[in-house]
């Protein structure tokens, strides 16, 4: 919808920050707000944000997370409390998307890394072997004892996107707790969560860009106090190649997506819009309504590109609600 | 005989011609940068290179044929119009060695026998340090040009009798802080201009390396002679050999020279009978209330040598040529939406898209930001820039004041250290 209101009297307030956080780039925008508060909110965003990554990262360390990848194939490991609720919530997820939505399969995701970079797939073998590594059922959560414990050697999980939709959903708390009713959010562009709509619309109008032309919307979702997640955007082997690799594995195959694909997801939740862009994207398409009949005010697109004389044009290939 | 500069080999500009086609590229760079007026030097390279005619050549002579001084020759042998005329070294092994690398030179063993050789337009000053003053003012005196290694003089009287000696004059001086001429620092210098940092509200700057600093001495008695930065007589050791050029930075980028300092410094590892500290820790104050944090030592080169200019916005490490902001840029899309808003306009954020990832994983913020791909660190560029201007028959403009600023602040830290009190800017200190 490109069509121009009239100038309101007096011009928005808008109020900008971006931020680095969880290796990518953070964005609020605040409209109607005194820059004052706008300020110490974006400042309070930023903090909490930090705390995030500092739970969930894999890069670093010293984090809970890379504590628990060190240390829980050979002993019982409890979490801080924020991380077991995370946990929690995510095997809730796993169950809720029959296995689609799984944070063990890093293996996997290493395992094929690696191979594309030297231009190789692995074996059938290799990958049958990685597999028993992964999968949330050798990921043993002990309610009463609150530990945690992997069944299997070389399990490690990777909180990557499921932890920035987790991180915009309570900084979207926060926001509405403080009484905002207007906001942009967005974490490296692939997760967007709004508050209340755009000052001069219903909606805030969000368009999906185009993979190879990003300024291009191919679809464009209406989200009023929802979120959008993108998945499956960067390929593994973004240089090209014969096969497109997308960073999204399948955890029944163990191979990742093919072709240059991409799910995008709207949902009144972040972390749900996060689960669902990934969970969709590897649910074959005759499923994905019944999968969805649990999930109520999602809609969801699928974009895939067709080569065609050496470019690649967007066709929509799945959409569901609105 | 300065021995901090790369090998021989390290200029990547082998031949006459490369470095022909590298000064054209850089007289447009001269000639584009908005800040040409704050680099008064860069100016004599807007000249692109002359034809090779004898008429046209500059005839210069060395006096200093160690490390230094050798790659200065390296570096005068592919300069377009340059013809080296004479060497001169007490010391007659280094004396030989410069005379069998250039065809036709004469060689001195006294300086100012060099100097009453007819026909020389300019000498190069590679000596140490204790000997800087006395050979600038003999040239001077005997109407040359003069390009005089850092750091300026051994005392700041000695700085000041140089600049007294050379207002007014119509001959070119110039000094060896190669970074004035690095495309790396232009460009650090320009988006700190340009507001990329905000105010610039620091500036740290190291030296770190591991080894004891010493040259090998093929007999006891020239211990002195070669080892010659190691001793207090001679020299003020990192500071003056190595600190000079980062202090030039820092009172270049702030545009002012520091007005007081303090700090400590010892020998605290290399205890081998030597003068100079080797390990050195001050703090530069401006009138500005900005202060230049600076240290250096060797028994430890796990950080290297930087210069971080630091201000609200960002960081400069300007020997590295990068920028790392304090704030990602907010996505084109962002940047549309709050225009719209801003606007009253209500259209499409186009942005739910590929994931944006920073350059680099582990250290996100950085950004590379030099454009003119050399190995040169200035040093090529800055000897074109003397025969240039010594053609052009203009002197250099800032260039005293830069090299007073910097001889003058690393001479300050040199007694703070050694008196254990704050010490102000000369008072009356006239460039």
């Amino acid at each position: 919808m490109e069509i121009p209101v009239p100038r309101p009297s007096e011009p928005a307030k808008v109020f900008h920050h971006s931020c680095f956080a969880m290796n990518t780039r953070f964005s609020l925008v605040l409209v109607g707000l005194e820059a004052e508060q706008a300020r110490a909110l974006a400042q309070t965003a930023e903090r909490h944000l930090l705390a995030c990554e500092r739970l969930m990262s894999r890069f670093d360390a010293v984090s809970p997370v890379s504590d628990l990848n060190r240390r829980a194939a050979d002993e019982k490991v409890t979490p801080p409390d924020a991380l077991w609720e995370i946990l929690t919530l995510c095997q809730g997820y796993w169950r809720q998307t029959r296995g689609a939505f799984d944070i063990t399969l890093w293996p996997l995701t290493r395992c094929w890394r690696e191979h594309l970079q030297r231009a190789e797939e692995p074996t059938d073998e290799t990958i049958q072997r990685t597999l028993l590594q992964t999968g949330f059922h050798r990921l043993y959560l002990d309610e009463a004892a609150r530990t945690v414990r992997f069944q299997s050697k070389g399990m490690s999980i990777d909180l990557g996107g499921f932890g920035k939709g987790y991180a915009l959903e309570s900084v979207a708390v926060q926001l509405r707790a403080a009484g905002v009713e207007r906001a942009f959010l967005s974490f490296g562009e692939s997760s967007i969560t709004v508050l209340g709509s755009h000052p001069h619309g219903p909606a805030w109008p969000v368009g999906v860009g185009n993979l190879f032309s990003p300024q291009d919307a191919v679809h464009t979702f209406q989200l009023r106090d929802a979120s959008l997640s993108t998945s499956g955007t960067a390929p593994f082997n973004a240089a090209g190649g014969p096969r497109a690799f997308g960073q999204i594995i399948d955890p029944r195959s163990g191979r990742p997506i093919e072709g240059y694909r991409t799910m995008s997801v709207a949902s009144p939740g972040g972390m749900e819009a996060e689960v669902l862009s990934t969970a969709l994207l590897i649910t074959p398409a005759e499923q994905r309504a019944e999968l969805l009949s649990d999930f109520s005010a999602v809609s969801g697109v699928e974009i895939v590109y067709d080569s065609n004389a050496g470019e690649f044009v967007p066709r929509i290939e799945w959409k569901y609600g609105s | 005989m300065d021995l901090d500069s790369p090998s021989l080999s390290s200029s990547g500009l082998e031949s006459r011609a490369d470095r022909r086609e590298f000064l054209k590229r850089l007289a447009v760079l001269a000639g584009s940068s908005a800040l040409i007026a704050e680099l008064p030097w860069w100016s004599p390279l807007r000249v692109a290179p002359v034809a090779e005619a004898a008429a046209d050549r500059v005839r210069l002579g060395l006096v200093g044929v160690g490390t230094r001084g050798n790659l200065h020759i390296s570096h005068l042998l592919n300069t377009p119009g340059v013809e080296i005329a004479a060497l001169c070294d007490d010391y007659d092994p280094h004396l030989q060695a410069g005379l069998a690398r250039v065809k036709g030179a004469k060689g001195f063993s006294d300086f100012r026998r060099m100097l009453e050789m007819p026909d020389l337009d300019g000498v190069l000053i590679a000596t140490p340090l204790h000997q800087h003053a006395r050979m600038c003012l003999d040239a001077f005196s005997a109407d040359k040009h003069v390009f005089c290694e850092k750091s300026l003089a051994y005392t700041i009287e000695e700085c000041q009798a140089i600049a007294d000696a050379h207002r007014g004059s119509k001959r070119v001086f110039q000094i060896g802080h190669q970074r004035m001429f690095s495309p790396a620092f232009l460009q650090a210098l320009e988006l700190v201009r340009n507001g990329a940092i905000g105010q610039i509200t620091q500036i740290r700057a190291y030296w770190h390396r591991n080894g004891n600093w010493r040259n090998p001495v093929p007999d006891p008695s020239l211990e002195r002679r070669l080892n010659w930065r190691l001793y207090r007589e001679y020299s003020c050791g990192l500071m003056t050999e190595l600190a000079s050029h980062h202090m030039q930075v820092a009172n270049w980028f702030l545009g002012a020279h520091p007005v007081a300092c303090t700090g400590y410094g010892s020998i605290n590892y290399w205890k081998d009978g030597r003068e100079v500290y080797d390990n050195v820790n001050l703090i530069y104050r401006y009138a500005n209330g900005t202060h230049a944090i600076y240290d250096s030592l060797i028994s430890n080169k796990f950080y290297g040598m930087e210069v971080q200019v630091m201000g609200p916005k960002g960081t400069i490490e300007a020997e590295a040529g990068r920028l790392y902001a304090e704030t990602p840029p907010p996505a084109p899309g962002i940047v549309q939406l709050i225009n719209s808003l801003e606007h009253g306009f209500f259209d499409t954020v186009p942005i739910g898209g590929p994931s944006w990832v920073p350059d680099l994983k582990r250290d996100a913020k950085g950004t590379a930001i030099t454009h003119e791909k050399s190995t040169d660190d200035g040093t090529a560029i800055s000897l074109a820039a003397f025969a240039n201007a010594i053609r052009l028959g203009v002197p250099i403009e800032g260039m005293m004041e830069q090299a007073c600023r910097s001889g003058v602040s690393v001479l300050m830290g040199q007694a703070a250290m050694e008196q254990q009190r704050e010490i102000a800017w000369p008072e009356g200190f006239r460039i």
